[in-house]
């Protein structure tokens, strides 16, 4: 059952003379432990296709499944609900929140779903420790590099039972070195099981992923493999 | 645990308490504004309780004051009387000792400092008591008026007395008097008796006949009423900043929150971060405000003593109201944060997430119900009063309520008119426009606080002027009389020399106060009326017509001085000073006056046979209200119909300020040695006005400017790809500074317009029935705040513009 399933979703903003297609019948289904690169020039509709898969915002038209549970008809509730369990997002600019520190950020998720503070705590300690961070664990995020606050921000988007992580230009803020490490983690997180969509410009990136999605105007263009290159090396290594 | 449950609520208030520990540099000025508005409504409450005259003043420990007036043995036969039905009673006597030049006497008593209920009117300041003959204690002002100092001879009547203390009515310090041991004084004015009674045991004694009775609880008005609007004004002041403050925090805090929910939380999450930080920054400006308020209670209370004119004790204070209100301002707090908290709990993830800011409503969504509570709030203070404190309070809380829902409407309309201004100008007030859920939050609270300035300034003179016991004359003009008597009694007949001696003297008074020329005033006698001794002096007049309110008791008919109202002749200068057409009075007329109604007054002073004349009466406006004034004018008709003639009694002057001491001294100096015993009439000295009105202009005018500091810098910052759009067109710093100074400039001038105005509207409707309090206008301090406050805001916008805080237009994301 694929975790992700999005069938002939529309999105329209505005009306009359205003009105801007930024979706138009998109069909896309990702599975446990598969990773969607999704590229298209700017206003093509990534971003809108993300912020919808992951139930920020309602579709005009079509419809979205998140582990086989269809959003349409949710109330806002059990939205909120769906993304604190099931849904991870990684943004472009980490969005972590600074009067908290990084294993606070990451526990966050599993608070507001109601879990004790030192279990909540227990649970993203580990998550950082996965990701290398468990030594800055106390830190701010003002006190963390770049990359360290982007690591944060995956452990905050993996930490749990979650199923389907979304990512955002994930590396867009930083330099290729670091961004090339926060793929393998995305990886990572997929090899385990994870569903991953990941929005990004860069071809490079989008050749880790096992399927990439090509937009234009709104609209599907085209499904490839991720083309041959240095990065197949890599992914030799998985 | 579908919803999170108490773990997080915990993480959410978490959060917010760090969020406030980090970014507390950027709510200090929520956080300052608060904590004033907290200790301005503390001290407030502490002034109040404190500022009106306490009933001891004139009760001491007495529930009620008989005085008994007469003379010989009429007057012994109702004291022995009054100690027959009040045992317990205290008995007091008193005699006018007349003060050379001025219409005031002081007044000498024989009071026991040990009485059993008049022991709270007395304190020693100097010296001692007196205890025997020849001896006599006095207060500050009557040792002024006739040069006295402990140890001096007081020669007085005939008699001396040796001065041998300073004291005071601590419970009211313009209490001019002198006194004498029991017993001392000779030939007695007045008696008055105190008595401790319940109202049964009053009411069931055979108490003299024509005794004047006076009950404690009717002698001043509650100071509840002022505690509990006070305190309302206070609280809904801390309200409406609250809201303007987290307004403009719930704003900076958008991404943070759109990213709270992008991971799950609910709105109700949402709002609990808002409203904990309200609870933070309400607690501590509450706790602080109130601790600050109380220190400068605690400091200040002593220099209040001189305006309130009694002695104050610092720590007699209403301790609940002042708890309540401590506690109040910090649920006030969370309460304001609450609605920021649903309109950003509101905002679509995606917009909140981009920083985006919420499309404004319809500007008119809520300008209905604003206008419907403005209406109501009017009407509430129309049938307040100070018997109805709970009305009172609604009404305000109603029409500020209403202020703040018509804010956003008139916030749009600053956009409409933007079209024919410069580029700057007009982009500053669109985004005024766009940016209206923060700047109508900050309109209403810079209206509040140029409001509260506003009426404080406007009301300050209209309670004066309303006063019924206070309100003889305005505080810049004074009466030069003829007599100390004024226009009671007989008034000297002067020959030419004499009455150039007594022009040149006023026209002296009026150069030294530079005011205007003095205007006569002319009184009318009984041509067949005898003339009667002054004082018992060789100096004799006849006696002068006046109206008065007759009250019968077992002496006959009496009249009582404070009801007395001077009937003057509708001459052409007086007419011409109060702008009164001769053609618009009515030939019938027979007395031109402002009072409403005059059918319960009789002629006093011209003669029995005129007692029961009952005139056509003409109401005009223009005339004045203060009971000294030439508010009751008798026409050549009303003349002629009763056989009248005129006969000067004094003149009017007005000076060009409200009259200082110093110059009240003077003017007082200046008829006693004119040696035609000339009688100065002044208002009684009370709270320097001028200075509570600019002290109250400057407070109000500081504190919309931090407002305006407060939405200015966020509605710029939040307009700042807008600055490097034009930048980037060649805009230089020049229309940065613009339209900084044109935001700052519109948000000031709308408030104080709107303050000032809504300050009016609500004392009319308070002053409704006597709408002459208001026609005093303090024009120079209401244009101070008016056009000072708009100068002020844009100057500084001007001067900081080019320096914007970088924190403002930081994310608050990591």
């Amino acid at each position: 059952m694929s975790v992700l399933e999005m069938r002939a979703v529309g999105k329209v903003y505005g009306q009359g003379p205003s009105e801007v297609v930024a979706l138009a019948d998109v069909d896309l289904s990702v599975g446990p432990g598969t990773m969607v690169a999704v590229m298209g020039p700017s206003g093509s509709g990534k971003s809108t296709l993300l912020t919808i898969a992951g139930s920020l915002e309602a579709p005009s038209s079509g419809e979205v499944l998140v582990g086989g549970t269809g959003l349409t008809g949710m109330t806002r509730d059990e939205l909120a609900r769906l993304r604190r369990r099931s849904i991870g997002y990684v943004f472009q600019d980490f969005n972590l929140l600074p009067g908290l520190t990084a294993v606070e950020n990451v526990a966050l998720p599993l608070e507001l779903d109601g879990v004790r503070a030192r279990r909540a705590r227990q649970s993203a300690l580990e998550a950082l420790d996965r990701l290398g961070l468990a030594e800055r664990a106390g830190h701010f995020p003002d006190q963390l590099s770049g990359g360290e606050r982007q690591r944060v921000a995956i452990a905050r988007a993996v930490v749990g039972d979650r199923r389907l992580l979304l990512a955002d230009e994930p590396t867009g803020a930083l330099d290729s070195v670091t961004g090339e490490t926060v793929m393998r983690l995305v990886l990572a997180a997929c090899k385990q099981g994870l569903a991953a969509v990941v929005v990004t410009h860069d071809a490079q990136l989008a050749s880790w992923a096992d399927r990439v999605v090509f937009l234009r105007d709104g609209r599907v263009i085209d499904r490839t493999m991720p083309p041959p290159g240095p990065e197949s090396l890599l992914g030799a290594d998985r | 645990m579908s919803g999170g449950g108490l773990p997080a609520r915990i993480a959410v208030s978490r959060w917010a308490w760090r969020l406030f520990r980090r970014e507390w540099r950027r709510q200090v000025l929520v956080l300052a504004l608060l904590a004033v508005a907290v200790a301005v409504t503390v001290f407030g409450l502490g002034a109040a309780g404190s500022a009106l005259p306490p009933g001891a003043a004139q009760f001491g420990d007495a529930d009620y004051l008989l005085v008994l007036r007469g003379a010989g043995p009429a007057l012994q036969d109702e004291i022995t009387a009054a100690r027959q039905a009040y045992p317990a009673a205290e008995v007091i006597d008193h005699q006018n000792i007349a003060v050379p030049g001025s219409a005031t006497p002081i007044d000498l008593r024989d009071q026991s400092p040990d009485g059993p209920l008049g022991r709270p009117m007395l304190r020693l300041d100097a010296g001692r008591y007196p205890d025997g003959p020849g001896e006599v204690a006095v207060t500050a002002r009557t040792a002024g008026l006739f040069h006295l100092a402990v140890g001096a001879v007081w020669r007085q009547n005939g008699g001396s007395r040796t001065v041998v203390g300073l004291v005071e009515n601590p419970n009211n310090l313009l209490d001019a008097f002198a006194l004498v041991a029991p017993g001392q004084i000779g030939s007695l004015d007045h008696v008055s008796v105190l008595v401790r009674a319940t109202a049964a045991q009053f009411q069931s004694a055979q108490r003299p006949a024509g005794a004047e009775v006076q009950f404690r609880g009717n002698a001043g008005a509650d100071p509840t009423f002022i505690v509990l609007v006070l305190a309302t004004v206070g609280l809904l002041f801390v309200g409406l900043l609250a809201a303007a403050g987290f307004a403009v925090l719930a704003q900076r805090r958008l991404r943070a929150l759109g990213m709270l929910t992008a991971i799950g939380a609910r709105h109700r999450h949402l709002r609990l971060v808002m409203l904990a930080n309200g609870a933070v920054v309400g607690g501590i400006a509450a706790l602080a405000g109130g601790a600050a308020g109380l220190a400068a209670w605690l400091l200040l209370a002593p220099r209040l003593e001189t305006v309130v004119q009694h002695r104050i004790d610092r720590f007699d204070l209403p301790w609940p109201q002042l708890t309540a209100t401590v506690g109040l301002a910090t649920v006030t707090a969370v309460a304001a944060a609450w609605w920021p908290a649903r309109a950003v709990a509101r905002v679509p993830v995606v917009a909140a997430l981009s920083a985006r800011p919420p499309r404004p409503r319809p500007a008119h969504r809520f300008a209905v119900l604003g206008a419907v509570l403005l209406a109501a709030g009017l009407t509430l203070l129309v049938f307040s009063g100070p018997d109805r404190a709970a009305i009172g309070a609604g009404g305000i809380a109603a029409t500020a309520a209403g202020v703040l829902l018509l804010a956003p409407l008139l916030v749009a309309a600053l956009a409409a008119v933007a079209r024919a201004c410069p580029v700057a100008v007009r982009i500053a007030l669109r985004d005024l426009a766009r940016y209206r859920a923060r700047s109508g939050a900050a309109l209403a609270a810079i209206t509040m606080a140029t409001g509260i300035a506003a009426a404080i300034i406007v009301g300050a003179g209209a309670a004066q002027a309303a006063a019924p016991g206070g309100g003889n004359l305005p505080d810049d003009e004074l009466i030069v009389w003829l007599t100390p008597g004024r226009f009671e009694g007989p008034v000297p007949q002067f020959d030419t020399a004499q009455l150039a001696r007594a022009r040149s003297t006023v026209a002296s008074i009026a150069t030294a106060v530079h005011g205007g020329a003095p205007l006569p005033l002319i009184g009318v006698v009984s041509p067949d009326a005898r003339i009667e001794s002054i004082d018992g002096g060789a100096t004799g007049g006849k006696p002068v017509a006046a109206l008065g309110i007759p009250h019968r008791s077992g002496r006959g008919v009496e009249y009582h001085g404070n009801e007395m109202i001077p009937l003057l002749v509708a001459g052409p200068e007086i007419l011409q000073r109060y702008g009164i057409p001769a053609a618009s009075i009515d030939a019938t007329t027979d007395v031109l006056t402002s009072h409403t109604d005059l059918s319960a007054y009789q002629l006093v002073g011209a003669g029995r046979q005129r007692e029961s004349w009952r005139p056509t009466v003409q109401h005009i406006d223009r005339l004045p209200a203060h009971t000294s004034d030439p508010t009751a004018l008798i026409t050549e008709h009303g003349m002629r119909a009763l056989g009248l003639t005129p006969a000067p009694v004094g003149w009017l002057v007005t000076a060009a300020r409200p009259l200082t001491p110093a110059q009240v001294g003077k003017a007082e100096e200046a008829a006693r040695v004119s040696g035609l015993d000339l009688a100065v009439e002044t208002r009684p000295p009370a709270a320097d006005l001028a200075r509570l009105r600019t002290g109250a202009a400057a407070i109000g005018a500081a504190v919309a400017l931090g407002v305006i500091a407060m939405s200015v810098g966020l509605i710029r910052s939040e307009a700042g790809r807008d600055l490097h759009t034009l930048a980037a067109n060649g805009a230089g710093r020049g229309t940065r500074r613009r339209l900084t100074t044109a935001t700052a400039g519109a948000l000031a001038l709308l408030g104080a317009i709107l303050g000032t105005a809504g300050a009016y509207a609500a004392l009319i409707a308070w002053y409704h029935r006597d709408l002459h309090a208001l026609t005093g206008v303090p024009v120079g301090h209401l244009t101070g705040l008016v056009a000072g406050l708009p100068l002020l805001a844009a100057a500084a916008a001007w001067l900081l513009a080019g320096r914007e805080p970088p924190g403002l237009a930081r994310s608050p994301l990591e």
